[in-house]
């Protein structure tokens, strides 16, 4: 559940971004031509949100539920609706971290939405949703039921059509939460002997920077094993071990990790950095070959992720995947891998502007 | 989570799919709803959506959205078969399509995919979800004990709250040290919401960056995980010596607290247990604020989530030994703002024990910063 820091700061997030941003997709819904004929406009887009699913209604509104659920409606003309299924005890917080028209009270999500589609549009009017296939039963079901269901259609491609790439105040942003991110790994103490002085510096640090979320995992004994795992409990670490720390600063996430060692650093590892350090831009922005042809050890994993639809993160490209999404410049994006060295294993993850020459993570300049 | 709790809660899991007659039961979740998975399987997605296939006999099958959630969950669970794809829903539909010979069951239908629900198990999904709020809503002594231990910690780390709320300091500063100490004692998630202010103050909500003033309620709900079983503390402090106005709306929750309490036994309905607290503000005059208008839930059950319904006054669930719960008369007071207090108990065989070791006074802390 959110339990950092979530507020709106109009310095850093000015109304009139958000204000463009719902234009941009209200200006595709007016270009999306539907139905056999192509007569058809959209006339509703809804997106559905939980702290699970947050990013597309955090991106159009700047508000993320830290609990429960809620529905965005946007319609061709005006600011975006909110129907909460909140209390309304929360409405006063919810309209100060966010940039809303109406928020409404909404328990019943699902036939919430039909009653206000009802209300305001025509019964045979198309209605577009942001991930469809990925929306709650209880939420969908009376939209299926109702006379909507025959006009629901899913709007995904339309809304990553314009999602990307990232403005400058989503970049700054994300610059901000590298920042955290980058200071949290710094907190980690030199010789730590369990896992739980990781975990407890890396929030601390996070948090107190503001962060609005904190997610950590530990690969606590990298001679022992690679998976990074969720720290329920505590265990010791061994002499080599790597930390991953994902961190949401006002909505927007980045992910960063390292591999660090109680013993001194082998050139291994500082060549692995080196090396990583000039080629996640290249990941990022989809040249694969050269930069994974030069790395300094076995390839074992590889990927890039996004902000691409309701996620914080989705795999836009990896090893093992099915399709890849090439991600435009100007896409804040986090590359990760995982090198075979000759002395062990060895992980990396830095978040990256695709385009840019350098990594929002220079782990080795700070 | 111990083996041994696993284990016994996937024997209950494969008698009730008997029982139901299901050969195959499929769980779906993410973040925001990992109570029925990390019942069925024990495992907790931290990212994206996960489906789980599980067989009435035989290792379960886990699609995950991302290479380190997927090795995570091998990694915590060797026997199962887990598997990653940019795609799960076409990947979890394909594989139920396989299976279709078999007699499936698909839950909680709160949280199932509208693509998967249309499939052919959508029928199935309401009787699914009841027979896993069942299973999750009555305990056993096993993972009653788990709540207790979650307590331990909620009570721990209220003290480090209370510590951390100082004249000056930001509300999510309470917060980030709370959580780190969380953190230090392995607990890997909490859910906490907080308020601070005086008589303005109407709810709570995710930390900000309002800066404690002499004077503030400052209210929380704590919740900490452990070993995947949620606990609660709700608790109301003074920054500063209390007010008299401050004083007399407290004692009203305090009684409201021991009334509720009082009233948790076998055979009451958790209808029963709210409306001996919302009798006790009746009695006060305050019955305008144990409604909708303010805040009418009275508590909720603990464990893999918050269990079962609230407790509200026409809710007829009947408590039964080990069932967990907290008791929590939280709500506005329009002469003082609002205040919280609670404490999570485990229903006995003859009432109940009050898990919450924090003292139930209106806590002081020092003004100076």
């Amino acid at each position: 559940m959110r339990r950092g820091l979530i507020s709106w700061s109009q310095e850093e997030m000015p109304a009139a971004v958000l204000d463009a941003r719902v234009a941009r997709l209200q200006a595709a819904m007016r270009e999306q031509q539907l139905g056999a004929m192509r007569e058809q406009q959209l006339g509703a887009v809804l997106a559905y949100t939980s702290f699970a699913q947050p990013a597309a209604v955090h991106w159009l509104t700047n508000f993320t539920p830290y609990w429960s659920e809620a529905l965005l409606v946007v319609l061709p003309e005006g600011k975006p609706l909110l129907l909460a299924a909140l209390t309304q005890r929360v409405h006063p917080w919810i309209r100060e971290v966010s940039h809303l028209g109406d928020v409404l009270t909404a328990p019943r999500l699902g036939h919430d939405v039909v009653k206000l589609l009802s209300e305001r549009l025509a019964p045979d009017t198309a209605i577009g949703v942001i991930g469809l296939d990925t929306l709650p039963w209880p939420v969908a079901s009376p939209l299926i039921d109702s006379a909507r269901g025959t006009h629901l259609t899913d709007v995904s491609d339309l809304f990553r059509s314009i999602r990307q790439p990232a403005d400058a105040a989503e970049i700054t942003l994300a610059e901000h939460a590298s920042r955290i991110a980058l200071a949290a790994l710094r907190s980690i103490p030199a010789s730590p002997r369990n896992a739980s002085e990781i975990t407890a510096a890396v929030e601390s640090s996070a948090r107190l920077a503001g962060a609005e979320e904190v997610l950590q995992r530990i690969a606590p004994d990298l001679h022992q094993d690679t998976a990074l795992c969720r720290m329920d409990g505590d265990c010791p670490l061994g002499t080599r071990y790597a930390v991953e720390v994902s961190v949401a600063y006002k909505g927007v996430w980045v992910r960063a990790a390292t591999t660090l060692s109680s013993d001194s650093t082998s050139k291994t590892w500082h060549d692995a950095q080196r090396w990583f350090e000039s080629a996640a831009p290249a990941l990022a922005a989809a040249k694969l070959g050269k930069s994974l042809a030069d790395a300094p050890g076995k390839v074992s994993r590889w990927s890039v992720e996004a902000s691409l639809l309701t996620e914080p993160l989705s795999i836009a490209a990896a090893n093992g995947a099915t399709a890849a999404a090439a991600l435009p410049a100007g896409c804040p994006a986090v590359v990760s891998v995982h090198l075979a060295l000759a002395d062990g294993p060895w992980m990396a993850s830095a978040p990256c502007i695709v385009g840019r020459p350098t990594s929002l993570y220079p782990w080795t300049a700070a | 989570m111990s083996a041994a709790l696993r284990s016994e809660r996937a024997g209950r899991l494969r008698t009730a799919m008997q029982g139901a007659g299901l050969d195959l039961l499929v769980v779906t979740g993410n973040a925001w709803r990992s109570d029925y998975l990390r019942f069925a399987l024990d495992i907790t997605p931290m990212e994206g959506q996960v489906i789980a296939l599980i067989p009435r006999e035989g290792p379960a099958r886990l699609i995950v959205e991302g290479p380190t959630e997927a090795a995570r969950m091998v990694r915590e669970q060797p026997d199962l078969q887990v598997s990653w794809s940019t795609t799960p829903l076409a990947d979890a539909e394909a594989l139920i399509a396989k299976a279709g010979h078999l007699r499936g069951g698909m839950a909680p239908i709160q949280a199932v995919p509208l693509r998967l629900a249309r499939g052919p198990l959508g029928a199935s999904m309401a009787a699914t979800t009841r027979m896993l709020d069942a299973l999750m809503v009555r305990k056993s002594a096993t993972e009653a004990d788990a709540v207790a231990r979650a307590t331990a910690i909620a009570d721990a780390g209220y003290a480090v709250f209370k510590e951390a709320a100082r004249v000056g300091r930001a509300e999510y500063e309470l917060v980030a040290d709370t959580e780190a100490w969380l953190r230090s004692q392995g607990c890997p998630e909490n859910f906490m919401i907080m308020g601070s202010g005086g008589q303005e103050v109407r709810s709570m909500h995710p930390p900000g960056e309002r800066r404690l003033q002499a004077g503030d309620l400052v209210t929380t709900e704590l919740t900490p995980c452990v070993d995947g079983y949620y606990a609660q503390i709700c608790r109301t402090l003074v920054v500063g010596p209390p007010s008299e106005v401050q004083l007399r709306a407290y004692a009203v929750y305090v009684e409201a607290l021991e009334t509720g309490i009082a009233a948790v036994r076998p055979g009451a309905t958790h209808g029963d247990v709210a409306r001996a607290q919302n009798d006790v503000f009746r009695r006060h005059g305050l019955g305008d604020y144990v409604t909708s208008a303010y805040t009418r839930v009275r508590g909720h059950g603990m464990g893999l989530f918050v269990d079962g319904p609230h407790v509200l006054e026409d809710v007829d669930l009947v408590l039964e030994p080990d069932m967990t719960l907290i008791v929590h008369p939280n709500t506005y007071n329009p002469e003082a703002g609002y205040i919280v207090l609670g404490d999570t108990v485990r229903v006995t065989a003859t009432g109940c024990d009050v898990l919450t070791r924090t003292s139930r006074s209106l806590i002081s802390v020092p003004a100076g910063a």
